[in-house]
């Protein structure tokens, strides 16, 4: 063994190149199987319910009979009055936000006796303005003293813009139920906004007095907020199953218990399958499972908001919403009581939900992995950059092997001699010892300035993406493939050029520029695979063959001929490119993919758009950069 | 004298820079003052701005518990106009400190200190930076900008410090230790300079008149005249608060006694939130001894380059101090580059550099997920500052190694380039 380490120590170019290679290699490898492994049975868990206050199912249910007869006369008071607004303007596409049907809700949840209050708000991104209002009530808790609460809402526009008619009503009919009981120690809140993406935001920003000027401030206020549902009933006939969507903005997830609450009660105490991440036919086989954990990934990767429940995940308030799914026989009552059971349980809570995780992976809806068995997937990718990134910093700290100083000894003698080119510091260079034990001495100030300035100029594309108006999107996408395609060729031209001010740059300043990007990169993604893992993940994917892009060297043909191929590999994984080849897959048209972004950027507070510009795409150029400088 | 052209640019930009963030982000200021790694309860611009509504109002600015900064800050603050209304003003004041605080880093470049002292005369004088470029170190370091756009009031203990030094290695001894005196009034720790910074005074004397007194009584000269700064301020704050055991025990008595436990970089917060009630005086009392002791050991040590203990013990108040903050740690950057010609000797800088860039973005990447996702908890953001922390010390004890590796091939001209081996 001993003699193994001298080994390794005397040959630099196995310790400084290919040893890395491997590394970073094998941990790509690690991270990707690690991640294929987690359905598996050894290594995930059965859910279970961490909080014991929440007794789920334990209470009876008394939502039937003559409710429902209280559910048909709201539902006819208010399909007449849709009716009518349609007769009146049919070219309004926002029938439901209208006075008229805001005063019904109103005088409706009054005459129930509940505090009654209203919002209006209006908000403006990619040129297009959205302005709504919104009518809440308030069931003051008779055990209780106003200082927590429920949310309940039941958005006019479901995530999936149908009309929620019956969800509507069902919440309506649940106010009137919910005011006569006695046994509520947390106020009920009841929300009704004219849809999923904007009621909610401006509602739950206001109630924390954070709202923009655009948006009204709330007249009538509750306590803490412990929890909320989102009722979604957008259809007719009878339903067979619950679909549960708990992803919030930016990835964020709300506590495991809830989800487990929601799945016991509609499976346990009422007999209703629940259903995640839209997998309808789920056999508990492997592939399902990862099917279910992929589709979770791509949602809480994208970060933006699934349904009206994800704009109160960023205030710590845990939210899901339920969504009747498939033909079967259980009726608006089934899911009424369902939601009842629901706010029976919340209600028992004695401190906010902690108990059980914030951090997981569903693949089934009793089963899922916690943070501690998946983070290291995604730490293995933002590792093997940090490995990258050291590696390449101690080879250029010795240049007494030939192989690794340059390609020719005239090279270094005048990295010896060099000054540095920015004009703030001025260095000289160590005295070296021929023993190739001493450190050479790094020429610094241009790898930082670029590497830095790199990262700066992603602020344009993302200032340009979030403010332009929306039907210059696809344009603008195309117009940026084209940047992406020239501008590393150009900075490679300006770079071996010396960029004109200073001496030609050298070998070891190209490989301390890749070692400088690579080392931000794995430190980007590491923190961020704290924070929103999935995106970490799918970015250190995107971003592996960066570690093992190198400027060329050798015959002038073979170079140029793999250097172009290397560039037209890595512009299919730029950010763009990947958007339009994403969306070309999905059938989405761009503009609605970066509108949506756009969106969420001004409104919900998503930052993936900062992940992807001032994290992705500079690493990305580097690489192009580096890549392109073999053809200089 | 002639304008030196480069630091004109490097001072200007600098100024611009911040004046460009401050315009383009106007809740930037805000944001960066709320946030612990900043401000800490001994130096928050908002704290100050509290004692600074009670002292106009004339109440005691020491009643509501909240404020815990010098006096004499009250009418210096009380000058500028309301920061609600028109914060520029004092967003450009703090501009020109920093300024300031970058002229002296030159100045104590230029003096060429820290290669060539009395005592001691580096190996490899020929790799340096000129003033300029460290104070260009010292104007765009992340850290130092942060720490300006959030006005805490250790911005002014790093002057008094900075001008202390560059007064002592121009020779200027009296002023030296007034400006020490000014430092050390307004956050106490940096009395604990006092040591180092006669034997720099003592040796620029020395080397300018050869006749100069013994250490003994000059360090017992300067040792009355910094007690006698300092306590002339005391009266000033005296004259101006009236009851002099009140800010007393609400300003030197909380450094000491460490009362508020709010989150921050260092590492008493968390081990003073674990421990029993009973035994917090003897752990207040050893922690204190503990940053204390460096500086016995210190400049013992490394008599013959006191400007290297300087910098090495303000690394130790950047790690071991009760309200650490990033502060702390731009000063100690700042002085650092003055050590250029150690840089070689060095072994760990790519680590120690690489785990503070970890843990300045997983710090607040924690702190987030503790206080406002709720996911995570305390444990969380210690961990972190334990990284920041170990990044310092490995900077700290590399660099004192390097110093210590100079001194030695100084002395054994032979062993020069010698591997170390542990024996």
């Amino acid at each position: 063994m001993p003699a193994a380490i001298r080994n390794l120590r005397s040959d630099p170019q196995l310790l400084f190149v290919r040893l890395p290679n491997l590394l970073s290699l094998l941990c790509i490898v690690v991270g990707v199987v690690w991640l294929l492994l987690l359905p598996l049975n050894d290594y995930s868990r059965q859910t279970y319910i961490s909080e014991n206050a929440l007794l789920p199912g334990q209470v009876h249910a008394y939502f039937t009979g003559s409710e429902q007869n209280i559910f048909r006369g709201y539902k006819k008071e208010l399909e007449g009055l849709i009716n009518e607004e349609r007769e009146d303007g049919a070219q309004n596409p926002e029938v439901e936000s209208t006075p008229a049907i805001s005063n019904k809700i109103h005088s409706i949840l009054q005459a129930a006796g509940l505090k009654v209050a209203t919002q209006k708000y209006e908000y403006t991104s990619a040129g297009i303005t959205h302005r709504g209002e919104n009518v809440y009530g308030i069931i003051h808790a008779p055990r209780g003293d106003a200082t927590e609460a429920i949310v309940l809402v039941a958005a006019w526009k479901t995530a999936d813009d149908e009309l929620n008619l019956n969800g509507v009503t069902l919440a309506l009919t649940l106010a009137r139920y919910f005011k006569r009981w006695s046994l509520w120690s947390k106020d009920i809140i009841f929300i009704f906004p004219p849809d999923s993406k904007t009621g909610t935001q401006a509602w739950i920003d206001a109630y924390h007095d954070l709202h923009p000027s655009s948006v009204q401030p709330l007249p009538l206020k509750s306590g803490a907020l412990q929890g909320a549902l989102v009722i979604e009933y957008p259809f007719d006939h009878r339903f067979k199953t619950l679909h549960i969507v708990y992803d919030g903005v930016n990835g964020q997830l709300p506590n495991l218990d809830l989800f487990n609450t929601a799945v016991a009660i509609a499976g346990g105490q009422m007999g209703i399958g629940a259903n995640l991440q839209e997998m309808w036919q789920h056999d508990d086989s492997y592939e399902a499972r990862l099917k279910t954990i992929l589709r979770g990934m791509t949602k809480q990767g994208l970060g933006y908001a699934t349904g009206a429940h994800s704009s109160f995940m960023p205030y710590h308030i845990d939210a899901i919403t339920l969504q009747p799914k498939g033909e079967g026989w259980e009726d608006e009552m089934a899911l009424g009581r369902t939601i009842e059971s629901l706010c029976r349980s919340l209600n028992n809570l004695l401190e906010h939900l902690h108990q059980s995780f914030f951090f997981y992976l569903l693949m089934q809806s009793n089963r899922f992995v916690s943070i501690g068995t998946y983070l290291p997937s995604a730490m293995l990718l933002a590792g093997n950059f940090t490995i990258m990134a050291i590696a390449l910093w101690m080879r250029t700290g010795y240049h007494s092997d030939p192989k690794l100083s340059g390609p020719t000894g005239s090279e270094s003698s005048k990295l010896k001699s060099e000054k540095s080119s920015s004009p703030g510091t001025q260095k000289d260079v160590a005295e070296t010892k021929t023993d190739g034990s001493a450190v050479a001495e790094r020429v610094l100030a241009l790898p930082l300035t670029l590497v830095s300035g790199l990262h700066l100029l992603g602020l344009v594309p993302l200032w340009i993406f979030n403010t332009i108006f929306h039907q210059y999107f696809t344009t603008v996408t195309y117009i940026f493939v084209a940047v992406d395609i020239v501008l590393p060729l150009l900075l490679a031209a300006l770079l071996s050029n010396g960029l004109g001010i200073s001496t030609p740059i050298v070998r070891q300043q190209y490989l301390l520029i890749k070692s400088f990007a690579l080392l931000l990169l794995g430190l980007s993604l590491s923190t961020l695979a704290t924070l929103n893992f999935s995106l970490a993940f799918m970015i250190g994917l995107l971003c592996t063959p960066l570690s093992f892009v190198v400027r060329l060297e050798g015959a002038a043909p073979l170079r140029y001929a793999i250097s172009s191929l290397g560039l037209v590999l890595l512009n299919i994984l730029s950010p763009p490119t990947v958007l339009i080849g994403i969306c070309w897959y999905t059938g989405v048209p761009i503009e609605t993919v970066l509108t949506q972004a756009a969106f969420g950027w001004d409104v919900w507070g998503m930052w993936t758009q900062v992940v992807v510009w001032c994290v992705w795409w500079p690493a990305w150029l580097i690489g192009c950069v580096l890549l392109g400088s073999s053809m200089f | 004298m002639a304008v030196d052209r480069r630091k004109v640019a490097v001072f200007g930009a600098a100024f611009v820079l911040r004046l460009l963030l401050i315009c383009f982000f106007p809740s930037l200021p805000d944001l960066l003052t709320g946030r612990v790694e900043v401000s800490t309860p001994v130096n928050s611009f908002k704290r100050l701005q509290e004692g600074l509504y009670l002292y106009t109002r004339n109440v005691s600015p020491y009643d509501g518990g909240v404020f815990h900064q010098a006096p004499l800050l009250l009418p210096l603050f009380s000058l500028l106009p309301d920061v609600k209304s028109n914060p520029v003003p004092t967003a450009v004041f703090y501009f020109l400190v920093d300024l300031l605080n970058a002229q002296a880093l030159a100045t104590i470049s230029e003096s060429g200190q820290s290669v060539q002292s009395r005592l001691h005369s580096a190996i490899r004088k020929h790799i340096r930076w000129d003033g300029v470029s460290v104070a260009a170190w010292f104007l765009f370091n992340p850290f130092t900008i942060a720490t300006c756009l959030a006005r805490p009031t250790s911005v002014f203990t790093t002057s008094g410090i900075l001008f202390a030094v560059s007064n002592a290695v121009d020779g200027n001894s009296l002023n030296a230790m007034l400006a020490l005196g000014f430092a050390s009034y307004l956050s106490l720790y940096p009395a604990l300079l006092f040591v180092p910074l006669a034997l720099l005074c003592y040796d620029q004397r020395v080397q300018k008149c050869p006749q100069a007194p013994s250490t003994v009584v000059f360090i017992l000269q300067h040792g009355a005249i910094l007690f006698g700064s300092i306590a002339g301020l005391l009266g000033l704050s005296v004259l101006i608060t009236g009851n002099f055991w009140e800010f007393m025990s609400a300003t030197y008595g909380f450094h000491l006694l460490v009362p508020d436990l709010t989150p921050n970089v260092g590492l008493w917060w968390y081990f003073f939130i674990e421990m029993f009630d009973s035994f917090r005086g003897f752990f207040l009392g050893v922690f204190w001894l503990h940053l204390a002791s460096y500086v016995g050991g210190f400049t013992a040590r490394l008599r013959r380059q006191p400007l290297f203990i300087i910098t090495a013990i303000l690394g130790v108040f950047a790690i071991f101090k009760p309200y650490p903050s990033i502060s702390d740690a731009s000063l100690y950057f700042a002085l650092l580059p003055l050590y250029r010609h150690l840089s070689p000797l060095m072994r760990y800088t790519f680590f120690a550099i690489s785990a503070l860039l970890y843990s300045s973005l997983l710090g607040p990447a924690f702190y987030h997920l503790w206080i406002y996702a709720g996911s995570g908890n305390a444990n969380f953001f210690y961990a972190i500052t334990l990284v920041w922390s170990l990044g310092l010390s490995i900077l700290l004890a590399d660099s004192i190694f390097a110093a210590l590796r100079d001194e030695w091939e100084q002395d054994h001209p032979e062993a020069k380039g010698q591997e170390v081996k542990q024996v």
